[in-house]
């Protein structure tokens, strides 16, 4: 049996990558890497914390889902009748894991042996739901002590905090785990009712890269998806609420046991939501040349605010972008909220009044062209990011040629529009007097 | 493959670690000073990297130094203070984009180097000591990153457990030293303090790439030039051999929602010895994996704990069992891994714990090969700990331990000190098991 493949070459980072295409729908992309000891696969789908609203065609009703829905099922697939998933990795060697974020659950493993018969686990029991009474009981409970972990989190509380004063009603808005009420309502019937959604091959995809021969591990895993017999379903209707474009408070602060306080300032960006594809792609690109060029290690503002104590090397920016919601977000501790806030606020209006000189925009293009092929190192790296984009239904290996193609005064205008004043929100974490 | 790194010994007696493949898509560099750990001069040792990455005669400012680095395509420079046993290691690192993909114009190692050395050894300078204000600013940060070990509770929790473990140990001694020490520190004693490790204490230099090793050997050699003592100055081992009278139990009260719960334990057995290798099984059978004991009995099964596995502090013959769990639990949790280690002690360890612990061990040996800056911990390690082992060494140690071997390690563990933080009483707010 062969498949055929779309070999992808990207010359800027002299790679080949290898595309096939299994029916009903799913994608397969493999990336050989000559020399590395390691392999590693990662077996992902279209079903995040913030799908919590769906119906599948010809379905007229919308299916509504508790808060953490997705991250659980990710939890109760490491169970299956025999027990632990975990140790049947483990007698193979290989070291398996799992995430969720907030629009994917990952499954993967890296393997230096057995990687033909890893491969074939991880599709097993991605594919073998087990779900009972009993072990979602059980599951409450573990996850019960994940949620209180994070609570104690400074950085974690500092980041949901904003999320939930930027978002009036998008689901982005909830933590992923849920909570403790919100995840007492699942049911085995309801994941069972998302799993055959959302698991289906055509919402799937897998990412594999070490050092090995595409065309074998492309026919393993064509058996294997082939061979479980998968229907067409109906297209998947995600619904997401109308997000407002103001936010829903300018500031929230919760007081931890933290050493400092802890600044994170967000900004709603309004635009990027309904943008998919490499159009998508470009915008995350100019947004980090924003960033990097307002906020970045080799600028004044932060060198200034090093000097003053008002940041530490922990200080940074992030531009993270969806299909339906996308925002910045900058920060890190500080001993004075109040004059870092006015001190970025003031840099962010000085850039677009004084706008960005020819040799900043190309240094900046620099470093993200280098710090971007020196991540090329990791096959973890690799792999989860080119799923993350193309479930945004864009390409990775494009990001040199884009980068390439973007101008200063795009720069300059993304500047203007997406860190606006009237669409932002700023999370502080107060030192309790806990001693 | 730690086999297969080029050795050299500069002209000055700095050792040149050189590993050419063409694996990576980077050049990586790391520049390496190894001290004695100790408590008159863990601060200096810790504000040494930090004031010197603030600037040097050529890039005097962060500012302009960045601005070096962002044009090299980005290249990172990072400096670090490590802790490995009882040995204090003032680090630099630099890492840049390999020129093949980047259009670089072929001097690329040649110059990150040059910066690399620039930082180490032609420090910015005033009347004879550091800038003033840099050494000022960095004092802040670290006084700032000693109390900021309060905001990860997990590695606070581990801390204060092994600094009460080894209060009167050189160990004890926490790798950025106490915020007391900085008080004292002017920057003319911090810059005597540099000119004296720089000159006396052993200097490792590695670079992994696809490089010519001739060219490397050159580079390094007309770069790092300065005058060093003929002889590095002897370090000292780590001790082991502590013995513990009772058992130490710390409670410590805070406002959180979730227990986090160490023990501490000595092995008495050094990175060097014979059951090194039984050891590391030992610690992976227990709580060192998913399939593990202490993670099957106390969190799958008795779904007690989100987190719970062993840590070895491998160059000081200690392993810790840390654990987030309900604080009312503790009781039952104490108990389980009480059991479990009964279980290890008597050999009831099933064939699938030991073959699975094996190939899990292996499997995380081999993968840190595809990693330059894990191949240079690697290498690091075995400085650090007297013996320099290959992978394969290892590899085959823990493929050829038995249950013996892993009795004879359970017979030297001894529990030291048990430490938790727990919620304030009457503040938790509610509890779901």
């Amino acid at each position: 049996m062969t498949i055929s493949h779309v070999l992808i070459e990207n010359h800027a980072l002299q790679e080949s990558l290898y595309h096939y295409r299994i029916e009903p729908g799913f994608d397969l992309y493999i990336l050989p890497r000559p020399g590395y000891r390691k392999k590693y696969a990662i077996f992902s789908t279209r079903f995040g914390s913030v799908d919590n609203s769906f119906r599948v065609e010809p379905e007229q009703d919308y299916t509504e889902l508790p808060d953490g829905v997705a991250h659980f099922l990710e939890h109760k697939l490491f169970e299956d009748e025999q027990g632990n998933v975990f140790n049947r990795f483990a007698e193979l060697g290989a070291s398996a894991n799992a995430f969720t974020s907030f629009t994917q659950t990952s499954y993967l493993f890296s393997a230096t042996t057995n990687f033909e018969e890893s491969l074939g686990e991880l599709l097993r029991f991605v594919q073998e739901p087990y779900f009972t009474k009993e072990t979602v009981a059980k599951e409450q409970g573990i996850i019960g002590q994940e949620i209180k972990m994070y609570e104690d989190h400074p950085h974690w509380r500092v980041f949901f905090n904003l999320l939930e004063s930027l978002y009036r009603v998008h689901p982005v808005r909830n933590d992923i785990a849920g909570t403790v009420e919100s995840i007492a309502q699942i049911t085995p019937e309801l994941l069972y009712r998302c799993y055959n959604t959302f698991y289906h091959p055509s919402n799937m995809a897998i990412f594999i890269v070490g050092d090995l021969e595409p065309q074998r591990v492309a026919e393993q895993v064509e058996a294997d998806i082939k061979s479980r017999g998968h229907g067409q379903i109906g297209q998947i209707i995600r619904n997401y609420p109308d997000e407002p474009d103001n936010v829903m408070k300018e500031k929230v602060v919760q007081e931890l046991v933290v050493s400092e306080p802890i600044f994170y300032l967000g900004f709603k960006d309004v635009v990027a939501g309904r943008l998919t594809g490499n159009e998508l792609m470009r915008r995350e690109i100019l947004m980090e040349l924003v960033l990097d060029i307002i906020f970045g290690t080799s600028e004044r503002l932060y060198n200034d605010l090093y000097r003053d104590n008002l940041i530490d090397e922990g200080f940074g920016f992030e531009y993270s972008a969806e299909n339906n919601y996308a925002y910045t977000m900058i920060g890190g501790e500080t001993r004075d909220p109040d004059l870092l806030y006015e001190q970025v606020m003031k840099a962010i209006d000085d850039t677009r009044r004084n706008g960005i000189t020819e040799e900043q925009f190309e240094r900046h293009r620099r470093k993200i062209l280098g710090g971007y092929i020196r991540r090329f190192n990791s096959l973890e790296f690799i792999a989860n990011n080119f799923l993350a984009y193309r479930f945004r239904d864009s390409d990775m290996f494009e990001l040199p040629r884009i980068l390439q193609e973007v101008s200063r005064e795009e720069t300059l205008a993304l500047a203007a529009e997406n860190l606006n004043i009237s669409r932002h929100a700023l999370s502080i974490i107060t030192p309790s007097t806990d001693g | 493959m730690s086999e297969d790194y080029s050795i050299y010994h500069l002209p000055n007696g700095i050792r040149l670690l050189f590993l050419n493949t063409d694996k990576f898509k980077t050049i990586s560099m790391g520049l390496f000073i190894h001290c004695d750990l100790d408590r008159e001069t863990a601060a200096l040792n810790a504000l040494l990297p930090s004031v010197l990455e603030q600037g040097c005669r050529l890039y005097p400012d962060n500012l302009t130094l960045q601005r070096k680095l962002e044009n090299l395509f980005g290249a990172e420079l990072s400096t670090d203070i490590i802790k490995n046993g009882e040995r204090h290691i003032i680090a630099f690192g630099l890492e840049a984009a390999h020129g093949r993909f980047t259009g670089e114009n072929g001097h690329l190692m040649k110059d990150s180097m040059t910066i690399l050395g620039n930082v180490i050894k032609d420090p910015l300078l005033e009347d004879g000591a550091f800038r003033q204000s840099y050494v000022k600013q960095e004092k802040n940060q670290l006084i700032k990153d000693i109390k900021a070990l309060l905001n990860d509770k997990s590695a606070y929790a581990v801390e204060k457990c092994l600094s009460a473990m080894c209060a009167g140990e050189k160990y004890g001694v926490y790798k950025l030293g106490r915020i007391e020490d900085y008080d004292l520190i002017s920057a003319e004693d911090l810059y005597q303090h540099y000119q004296e490790v720089l000159k006396e204490n052993p200097i490792d230099l590695y670079v992994i790439g696809d490089l010519n090793e001739n060219e490397v050997f050159e580079t390094a050699s007309s770069i790092f030039s300065f005058s060093r003592e003929k002889t590095a100055c002897p370090l000292s081992p780590a001790e082991i051999g502590h013995q513990v009278k009772e058992v130490r139990v710390i409670e410590e009260q805070m406002t959180v929602n979730q227990a986090k719960m160490v023990l501490g334990f000595r092995t008495s057995i050094p990175f060097n010895d014979q059951l090194f290798c039984a050891l590391l099984v030992y610690s992976g059978v227990l709580g060192g994996f998913p399939h593990s004991k202490l993670f099957m009995k106390v969190r799958e099964e008795a779904g007690l704990a989100y987190y719970i596995h062993t840590r070895l502090e491998r160059h000081k013959g200690l392993m810790l069992i840390a654990a987030g769990i309900n604080a009312a639990d503790q009781k039952n949790v104490q108990e389980i891994i009480k059991a479990q280690m009964t279980e290890m002690l008597s050999g009831a360890i099933t064939d699938a714990e030991l073959d699975n612990t094996k190939r899990g061990l292996v499997n995380q040996l081999l993968s840190r090969q595809d990693n330059p800056s894990q191949l240079i911990a690697f290498h690091l390690d075995g400085v650090a700990g007297g013996v320099d082992y290959s992978f394969d060494q290892l590899i085959r140690g823990i493929e050829s331990t038995d249950i013996d071997r892993i009795r004879m390690v359970a017979e030297k563990i001894t529990l030291d000190t048990a430490y938790l933080l727990k919620p304030r009483e009457g503040e938790v707010v509610q509890d779901d098991n």
